[in-house]
């Protein structure tokens, strides 16, 4: 299992309904792209962050190794914010707003991925899958999001199993040796992928499959008290931003 | 590299989702049309799921001596075809975002748009064209690869590019900026790229005919008895 997806089964917000989730997370990652970045997407990080660390109660060390990620690609992207092609003085040359923009494009990114964080580390994706039917997605899509992640875990496995074995036997060592054993780990995927399909249609077929793939979803009842409270904070995040705008600006 | 959370503005993030619905949309009614008629597909096309999915995991070595995940862009198009590719892609790309943090939800449309729709369509475009020349099956494979790696990140560049245009020379700069960082640098990794597929796909050849056949990647040409028994000639398409 990755780990965002074990955090996520042993979160203190497990047994909730996905709903409760999207309504903060998804609402505080809409409110960080909205709002001006300052103070808006400020005021977001700081929320998410605490909601994160505080009631969802997900390990800061979790949240930083998921979190470094989309910071590398934001932390890139925001550089070339900072010089400006052509113009009078030269052809490369410092943007004379390129800070601040810079600046404000890393909040909203670091913002509104905290609020995606927070959806993630809080929702295994095996109770947001099945209720996707309910939003409108196709049964059929859903069946085969449902076989693709549920064998991406095995397949995973088996490659970390491979590539140990190949280690073992010097398959490392030298640069044409690697790329031998990195084409052997995508075609053994491949075959590996598609033997076990067989061998679970066969086992279905047995079972009297029809097409239709029955999971069990643990119950849960969306709380009307939870996200009323999730709305309210987000409508507070809103109205501050608005009234500290100015006087911060 | 996929576009990370909260990067583009709201206009844009929304503008990208539109245009990546239509070819979506036909991928499900592709998708739902095969599973209708065929229900063990489901499991096929799980798998082909999973298996794009893993392979983006794949460390990948580049000629520079540095190290890249592979798109699979190019291998899956060329095995599951363009349309179920901006599916079983959707489905990656939303596994990627809220598994492994890498995209996001609000730029799923925009990475839909250079990973799953203009990689897979320009691949298997320069695949097709190459083998309708006769060219030999892995030169083919190479520049489809290669092609749809390379497209994916010069589409990126252009939608950073339109969303964060150069204050000195507007969109053009901004483009020269974004090309310099993220798709100049990726030609060594889609080389790289080229090169894995062209390798997995000789094992797969050899291992696993009967799955490539059933995918349309091979056909059957020929039943031949031989002395040591009935033997199936397979063509590359």
């Amino acid at each position: 299992m990755l780990p965002i997806d074990a955090a996520a089964h042993s979160s203190r917000w497990r047994r909730r309904h996905p709903v409760d989730k999207a309504v903060l997370g998804l609402g505080l990652t809409v409110l960080a792209i909205s709002l001006p970045p300052w103070p808006g997407a400020a005021l977001v990080l700081l929320t998410a962050l605490v909601v994160l660390l505080g009631p969802a109660g997900v390990p800061g060390r979790r949240l930083w190794r998921a979190y470094r990620v989309p910071l590398g690609f934001c932390v890139t992207g925001a550089l070339t914010l900072l010089v400006q092609v052509g113009g009078p003085e030269g052809f490369v040359s410092l943007a004379p707003d390129g800070r601040v923009r810079a600046g404000e494009l890393l909040l909203r990114t670091s913002a509104a991925s905290l609020g995606v964080l927070l959806f993630a580390f809080t929702t295994p994706m095996s109770d947001l899958l099945p209720r996707l039917v309910r939003a409108g997605v196709p049964a059929a899509v859903v069946d085969v999001a449902l076989v693709t992640y549920r064998m991406s875990f095995l397949l995973l496995d088996s490659m970390r199993c491979i590539r140990e074995a190949q280690a073992a036997r010097l398959g490392h060592t030298g640069r044409a040796a690697e790329w031998r054993s990195l084409a052997g780990l995508g075609a053994t995927a491949f075959v590996r992928a598609f033997d076990r399909a067989g061998r679970l249609q066969a086992g279905l077929a047995g079972r009297g499959y029809d097409g239709t793939l029955r999971v069990l979803v643990p119950e849960a009842r969306v709380s009307v008290r939870f996200t009323a409270a999730s709305c309210a904070l987000l409508a507070a995040l809103a109205v501050l931003t608005l009234v500290l705008e100015r006087p911060l600006t | 590299m996929h576009i990370a959370e909260g990067f583009l503005p709201p206009a844009h993030a929304v503008a990208w989702g539109v245009a990546s619905a239509p070819f979506v949309v036909h991928g499900v009614r592709s998708l739902t049309r095969e599973v209708r008629e065929h229900p063990e597909s489901t499991l096929l096309l799980g798998a082909s799921g999973a298996f794009t999915f893993v392979l983006s995991a794949l460390k990948l070595p580049s000629v520079t001596g540095s190290c890249s995940h592979p798109t699979g862009t190019g291998l899956g198009a060329i095995l599951f075809r363009p349309p179920i590719m901006a599916v079983l892609g959707t489905i990656t790309l939303l596994f990627q975002a809220l598994l492994l943090a890498h995209g996001g939800l609000t730029t799923l449309g925009a990475n839909v748009f250079s990973m799953a729709i203009v990689g897979p369509w320009a691949g298997y475009a320069v695949y097709k064209l190459l083998r309708r020349s006769n060219a030999p099956l892995m030169v083919a494979v190479f520049f489809g690869a290669f092609v749809a790696d390379l497209s994916t990140y010069c589409v990126t560049s252009v939608q950073l590019a339109l969303a964060f245009p150069d204050p000195g020379s507007g969109f053009l700069g901004a483009l020269g900026k974004f090309g310099s960082i993220f798709a100049v640098t990726q030609i060594p990794l889609a080389v790289s790229e080229g090169l894995l597929t062209v390798l997995v796909m000789r094992l797969l050849v050899q291992s696993s005919k009967g799955e490539l056949t059933r995918l349309g990647v091979l056909v059957a040409r020929k039943q031949a008895r031989t002395g040591t028994g009935t033997e199936t000639e397979v063509a590359a398409r």
